[in-house]
């Protein structure tokens, strides 16, 4: 078998992760980026490109990890080389942008991996087979919730161009609900304090509710916080005859108890060994299905859901009242009888 | 040691099973004597099926009697005024019995966030989820207790938010479904989310279901988490105590202060010193109110319903 050769599309933060999960899979890796790319290259050991017209020319698959508003247009763009792509979360900023993506990769015979990487998280992958399983009987109620630093970049506080706290880190465990839940008929969203003229506050804290069309309600918890803030999600999913839960701060896997340096680091992430590392199974995943010709646990339909979902959302906010889904080839009677 | 002046109380009804854990209360309190109704009581406890609470209500303060109601108050706002007024024209102290907020923890919790160390608050996901209350059978009869867990499980959340916050809700609406424990065919629902508006911004949500099986080690739990501009705080006074395993099973003991008790000790107090306890009949109307509005939300498929 000749050797994967990656193009990774960006250096920020979530770009360590997957470089990292790319370098355990034993792949050759290329990256680019208007900013850190040699820190990645040089940490990594990918070599540096100069823009992404010559990374596509360079790679089988390319893995994109840009700031969001981007993500739709360097799909495209690989899509129309031929090359099968890996998306960051969202997808796209709309649901329309996201399904043109993947209606591209399907005209061009490319494979589109949407990385929701909380699927392969083990906790919520255990939950999911679980449920599948019928351990818990039937779904009726869930609860997730995720709070951590705000991020520190600019372009998450923007709503118009792909950021926003529910598009952003939300859309996270609106990919699980729908993935324990499936598919969504209403959306009701709040959040405080306001988002006025595109620029979202920090620290912000929002809840979505969510009527799956199988009458599941599902509450959605999320929260950027000050500076400093630890990142701590919890899932608890309950059903006719049991419930799963989850919380992160009440995982003692590991503990850590240490003298805090004067003005050091406190949202230190560490590296992850690659046998439970999520990002390292997503990858693998991904690559695993292009190899075997299968479907990947997350699909391209499943990243539209979730952006479809968290445009619903932020339209719910903007008119004070739950907003019904409407995916493509959904009837209206279809929708109405879901709701009901 | 300071003698107590002597307060004779009389139990109305043992319909809810907290009258069983308020009669062991009473019963351990110095200078309370425990009383049939007909014999002149200064105070009454009523833990009667929620829409039979305003008779009996009405009944001790035409008789000049003081009252602690079980929650929630009434099934209906009309029924919740009618009382608080009936009180207040006999001078009567009318106080709803809210147990969790005398809970140390939560009093510390509150206490911590109004010291302001954690800034402004704002949201609040409050979780009282438990088994499905089938020691007594009204508990799910929508006329005798008012509905289901929207009845139940909002109102311990909703006082805990009224006091937290200290304003009245602006906007409520709610979902609920009837997919837990539906072999039971019960008339009521069963689980449900409802979220909550208020003046300040502040947005808060309710998990209200009864979900956990009646194999739980334990009758169930409450927790409030709260997003402040400065931190987080969860608060869970039913977290305290010693898990662990039997031959059938797991195992739990809850440790930590009687919240009945403290609840009570108020009560007579505020009876002995004659002055109104909180939380009283005005928390107990509010209360209803968003369980109210929660369930004209449900009826109208999640739509938001404003409070007058």
């Amino acid at each position: 078998m000749s050797t994967l050769k990656v193009g990774l599309i960006g250096a920020g933060g979530i770009s360590r992760v997957h470089a990292d999960a790319w370098r355990a899979l034993g792949a050759q890796g290329y990256v680019t980026s208007l900013a850190g790319a040699a820190e990645i290259a040089d940490a990594y050991g990918f070599t540096l490109v100069e823009d992404v017209d010559t990374l596509l020319g360079l790679v089988d698959i390319v893995d994109i990890v840009t700031p969001s508003s981007t993500h739709a247009d360097f799909a495209l763009r690989a899509i129309a080389r031929g090359l099968d792509v890996i998306c960051e979360k969202p997808l796209a900023a709309t649901a329309e942008a996201a399904a043109a993506v993947a209606r591209a990769a399907e005209e061009a015979g490319v494979r589109l991996f949407p990385a929701h990487v909380v699927r392969y998280m083990g906790e919520y992958a255990a939950i999911k087979a679980h449920v599948e399983a019928g351990r818990i009987g039937t779904l009726a109620v869930q609860r997730f919730s995720r709070t951590g630093s705000a991020p520190q970049t600019p372009w998450f506080f923007s709503e118009s161009t792909g950021g926003g706290v529910i598009r952003d880190l939300m859309i996270h465990d609106i990919d699980q609900a729908v993935w324990f839940a499936g598919p969504v008929a209403t959306v009701y969203a709040v959040q405080n304090p306001p988002t006025i003229d595109d620029r979202v506050p920090a620290p912000v804290t929002s809840h979505v509710v969510l009527t799956h069309r199988n009458g599941v309600i599902s509450h959605i918890h999320g929260s950027w916080g000050a500076p400093g803030m630890p990142f701590r999600t919890s899932v608890e999913v309950a059903g006719s005859e049991g419930r799963l839960r989850y919380d992160s701060a009440e995982d003692h896997t590991t503990r850590t108890d240490a003298l805090l340096l004067e003005g050091g680091v406190t949202d230190y992430l560490p590296p992850m060994s690659p046998q439970e590392s999520p990002y390292y199974a997503e990858i693998a995943d991904f690559v695993a299905s292009l190899r075997e010709g299968r479907d990947a646990r997350v699909s391209p339909a499943d990243g539209i859901e979730a952006v479809a979902v968290a445009e619903a959302a932020y339209a719910s906010i903007a008119v004070g009242a739950p907003v019904e889904l409407t995916v493509p080839g959904r009837s209206v009677a279809e929708i109405q009888e879901a709701v009901r | 040691m300071t003698a107590h002046v002597p307060v004779r109380i009389a139990v109305l009804s043992f319909a809810h099973t907290h009258a069983l854990s308020y009669v062991q209360a009473l019963k351990q309190m110095p200078g309370v004597d425990l009383i049939a109704a007909d014999w002149k009581p200064d105070a009454v406890v009523i833990a009667a099926e929620n829409s039979r609470h305003r008779s009996l209500v009405e009944r001790a303060a035409a008789a000049g009697v003081h009252v602690l109601c079980e929650k929630p108050l009434a099934t209906t706002i009309e029924d919740a005024v009618a009382m608080h007024d009936a009180c207040e024209q006999s001078g009567v102290i009318l106080m709803v019995a809210y147990p969790v907020r005398f809970a140390p923890s939560v009093r510390d919790a509150i206490a911590e966030l109004r010291s302001g160390r954690l800034g402004k608050i704002l949201g609040v996901t409050g979780v009282n989820n438990g088994k499905l209350p089938q020691d007594r059978a009204w508990f799910t009869d929508p006329e005798l207790a008012g509905g289901g867990a929207l009845v139940d499980h909002v109102v311990h959340c909703a006082d805990l938010l009224d006091e937290l916050l200290g304003e009245r809700a602006q906007s409520v609406r709610a979902v609920s479904n009837g997919i837990l424990h539906s072999h039971r065919e019960l008339e009521v629902e069963t689980g449900g989310l409802v979220t909550i508006r208020y003046p300040s911004g502040v947005i808060a949500t309710i998990d209200c279901s009864w979900s956990w099986p009646m194999s739980s080690a334990t009758w169930g739990g409450l927790t409030l988490q709260i997003v402040a501009e400065r931190g987080t705080l969860t608060v869970s006074p039913f977290a305290k105590g010693v898990s662990g395993h039997d031959a059938q099973g797991e195992t739990w003991m809850p440790v930590g202060a009687d919240l009945d008790a403290l609840l009570l000790d108020e009560f007579v107090r505020a009876v002995r010193e004659g002055r109104q306890s909180q939380p009283d009949a005005a928390v107990g109307i509010r209360t209803v109110e968003i369980v109210k509005a929660a369930q004209a939300s449900a009826a109208l498929h999640g739509e938001v319903v404003a409070l007058r």
